[in-house]
């Protein structure tokens, strides 16, 4: 994963004009990149799996295709994001380690707007301080003279990642063999 | 006009492939009766089909080679050499051997490996005895213009029976009859031709410019089936030409002729065909097939899956505007969409034949190995089913069938000792019932041990000691993991996998096996299977806003909960069903769902396997035919849940995994440090 993660950074630093969605989440401005992105819809009828971390909402009928959706304020261990008339789904192929790709949506408070970040405007992650996980975290942009996190989306949504914090939530079922 | 020869080469290598199964069961059917001219005709064919496409494609080492296998066919065709089992042997070494090189030297582009070398030479060497010793060509000399695909057939003289009857324009298309007869007489020789003119009209009807006649000819002649339908090809448009060998051995021709002539008097002329004997034109696999990419395929019924849900939304969005017009359009089409969706997943279903036939050599090959006699009976070959189940359920069968062959049956002697024939019988049996596919494994041997099969269960604490089970629980023992086949029923060595692994295996395509046996008599193994992995027959139930998807088949029946009920039931956590114990499972509890229950709940009664409980439900929604969506990586570790699936609404319903919800529960409550029997899972 670390060297899927290193070829995106170098690309994003010579690549000038990068653009990058920003969204709202919990008051906080954060971006992607847009490379990843399939689609962003309205926060529609979903179905919760049950006996599921909390940050896996549910999943989504995405035009025949079952699609989970990860709550991105409960991914951050913050408490799940309270869906509003504005909530949104923003569809992001991610892959697992062996390569497959499977698209995962991320429900966040509101998207902003698609942005050109001059890869001289984002700053080398702060090792601390910004209260989520320093490995979700790719840069810090300046953007209107504000700081946005820029995600990591490949650590944020790391399918491998978050499958086994799944089983690990599974844990007691698990080692419960009779003998 | 260029060719794609990179898909050509495949369409090569899929069908050679084909051919050379084609070529191994009729060799293995020469085996059985060696005077099956049809069998010969056929091995022939797909030798020669293979030299010649491999030729066109340049690949030397498979022409080379199959030429000499093809030289020894054709001797075996015209008799001069002998149907025997050292030279079956032999042919089905050099067809494994064509499989090799067409893998190796077709597919892959690499020369052979020095060790297929070695093997080919011992091939060519062992066939070369069957070769002639000169290529003479004695017979058949004149026909020499005739061409590679004549020279294939037999020189041998055939007495064909051509029933001839010409359009009524063939002279204003400017052909003479009399002269196809005449080309024909360069052919061979004439022995008899009845010209037919009761198709003639009265006179005063008659065109003098329309032909009126018919003949039937019998020809000796060494030319083939193929020459002879050429002659007919400039009038075959307006003609109804028919051309069969005759055996002259059993039939007069003289009285066919008549009958023909008989017949032709009745009316209709075509019918001719079927009084004669059957021609050698193969009719076996040349149905009107395309051949179509699996994954084409899978991308279709994917779209069908979705257009199914697309139009059920329809349905539910018309109902509710009430436009009664509007709704019988939207019915029309969901019965239209269903009878698609039938017939697309039909499309994916292939006879279970194919598969079947390829064990007839693994059986011919370990009974020799194993110095047993052993002969299998293969039934029910056209069953259909997916062609992913037929994929996945080969290696479970072979290790079923090579398990009944080395541990099954007993040798001959032993055989003999017990009073049975010393020919050992396997049988393969396929059908279907109720709407899944039972796949049937028997042999007669000596059956299993089922007190060894206990005492080893015992020792490795797979079964309590004392426990009392029935014969038929103690047989599946032996799918139970670390219940290794290799140190348990026989002494025989292991192959490495056990039966736990054929179980899984069965297990994964959503299948159940169980076994039957009886002491000196044989085994059964039964294996049944769904018909299909996509598509399952659902039960829904609403729980909350969120709807669960049950397994139809697991469903036994469905009980109201009254409030008195609920109060015992929810104290004790289980339920007296007509004086049985149900345990009852919670689903709003087990899955965490919040807010409280309904005023009404329903229980729905579940089996699998030994287990039978209540699942507490609120609503009960019905049936519902049910396109399986899989949940994706990130839910691999749920258990309880098997996949999902989309409702006529949009929404997402979850199928749940009732074997496995219940393993849970089971292994939850054996958790629970207290009581031996607490109903911790309702009553916590």
């Amino acid at each position: 994963m670390g060297a899927v993660t290193t070829t995106r950074q170098t690309a994003v630093a010579v690549d000038e004009d990068a653009q990058y969605l920003t969204f709202m989440l919990g008051g906080e401005m954060f971006a992607i990149g847009i490379l990843g992105i399939k689609e962003i819809i309205e926060y529609g009828s979903l179905t919760v799996v049950p006996m599921m971390p909390a940050f896996v909402r549910g999943v989504i009928n995405l035009r025949g295709a079952v699609v989970p959706v990860v709550d991105l304020s409960a991914r951050f261990g913050r408490a799940n994001s309270a869906i509003t008339r504005r909530s949104c789904v923003i569809i992001i192929e991610a892959s697992t380690e062996e390569g497959q790709a499977q698209d995962i949506g991320l429900l966040v408070d509101t998207v902003s707007a698609v942005q050109e970040i001059p890869s001289s405007q984002i700053e080398p992650p702060p090792s601390f301080g910004a209260r989520i996980r320093s490995d979700f975290i790719s840069g810090m942009a300046k953007v209107d003279g504000k700081f946005v996190i820029v995600l990591d989306v490949d650590n944020v949504l790391s399918i491998d990642e978050m499958s086994s914090l799944a089983e690990a939530g599974q844990a007691p079922a698990l080692d419960l063999d009779p003998r | 006009m260029s060719i794609n020869l990179d898909q050509a080469l495949q369409t090569f290598i899929v069908e050679a492939h084909e051919l050379l199964q084609v070529m191994e069961q009729s060799l293995l059917q020469l085996e059985t009766e060696p005077a099956d001219q049809d069998a010969i005709g056929a091995i022939f064919r797909a030798a020669h089909t293979i030299k010649g496409s491999a030729g066109l494609f340049g690949l030397n080492p498979v022409v080379s080679f199959t030429h000499i296998v093809e030289d020894v066919l054709d001797r075996l065709r015209d008799g001069s050499v002998a149907v025997d089992s050292r030279l079956i042997a032999v042919l089905l070494k050099c067809g494994d051997h064509m499989l090799e090189l067409i893998n190796v030297v077709a597919s892959r582009g690499e020369p052979l490996q020095p060790a297929a070398l070695e093997r080919e030479a011992a091939l060519r060497e062992a066939l070369s005895t069957y070769q002639a010793p000169h290529h003479t060509p004695d017979t058949g000399a004149q026909h020499t213009e005739a061409g590679a695909a004549d020279r294939a057939n037999a020189p041998a003289e055939v007495l064909w029976h051509i029933s001839l009857r010409f359009g009524v324009d063939v002279f204003r298309n400017g052909m003479d009859p009399l002269s196809f007869l005449r080309y024909l007489e360069t052919l061979g020789q004439i022995t008899q031709v009845t010209t037919l003119t009761d198709s003639i009209p009265a006179l005063d009807s008659w065109d003098p410019e329309s032909c009126y006649l018919g003949f039937e000819i019998e020809l000796r002649s060494t030319a083939s089936h193929a020459t002879l339908n050429e002659v007919f090809d400039f009038v075959r448009d307006d003609c109804d030409v028919h051309i069969d060998a005759i055996d002259e051995a059993s039939d007069s021709a003289v009285s066919i002729g008549s009958e023909l002539v008989a017949q032709a008097e009745q009316g209709p002329l075509t019918a001719s065909v079927q009084r004669l004997p059957a021609a050698s034109e193969p009719k076996t696999r040349d149905g009107n097939y395309v051949r179509v990419n699996a994954d084409k395929l899978d991308e279709l019924i994917n779209l069908v899956g979705e257009l199914v849900i697309a139009s059920a939304g329809a349905s539910l969005l018309a109902r509710s505007c009430n436009n009664d017009p509007l709704q019988e359009a939207t019915s029309t089409v969901s019965g239209l969409v269903e009878e698609i969706l039938d017939g697309a997943l039909h499309l994916r279903m292939i006879p279970i034949g194919d598969t079947f036939n390829r064990f007839r050599r693994v059986v011919r090959d370990i009974s020799q190995e194993l110095g047993k006699d052993i002969e299998l009976t293969i039934s029910g070959a056209e069953t259909e089913l997916d062609k992913t189940v037929v994929e996945k359920i080969g290696d479970p069968l072979m290790h079923l069938l090579r398990n009944a062959m080395d541990h099954g049956i007993e040798s001959a002697d032993a055989r003999r000792a017990a009073g049975k024939a010393g020919k050992g019988h396997l049988s393969l049996n396929a059908y279907h019932d109720s709407g899944s596919i039972v796949i049937e494994i028997a042999d007669d041997g000596n059956g299993l041990n089922r007190e060894r099969i206990l005492e080893k269960a015992q020792e490795r604490g797979l079964v309590a000691s004392g426990a009392v089970l029935s014969d038929q629980e103690i047989y599946n023992l032996i799918f139970e993991p670390g219940f290794s086949t290799a140190e348990a029923v026989t002494n025989l060595s292991g192959r490495g996998v056990g039966m736990d692994v054929v179980k899984r295996n069965i297990t994964l395509l959503r299948g159940t096996v169980d076994l039957d046996s009886r002491p000196g008599q044989g085994t059964v193994v039964r294996i049944r299977l769904p018909l299909t992995l996509a598509i399952i027959n659902g039960f829904l139930v609403g729980i909350d806003t969120s709807t669960y998807v049950i397994p139809l088949d697991m469903v036994q029946e469905c009980i109201e909960l009254d409030e008195h009920q609920r109060q015992s039931s929810r104290e004790k956590g289980y339920l007296d069903l007509r004086g049985e114990v149900l345990p009852l499972v919670d689903l709003r509890e087990h899955f965490s769902h919040e807010g409280s229950a309904g005023r009404r709940q329903n229980v729905v009664v579940v089996r699998y396997a030994e287990h039978k409980a209540g699942l507490v439900v609120d609503d009960l929604l019905g049936e519902f035919q049910t396109v399986i969506k899989p949940l994706g990586k990130l839910f691999g570790a749920l258990r309880g849940i098997s996949g999902s699936t989309i409702l006529g609404s949009g929404a997402v319903a979850l199928i749940l995994d009732v074997p496995a919800l219940l393993n849970q529960i089971v292994q939850l409550e054996a958790r629970t440090p207290q009581a031996p029997y607490s109903p911790t899972v309702v009553a916590r």
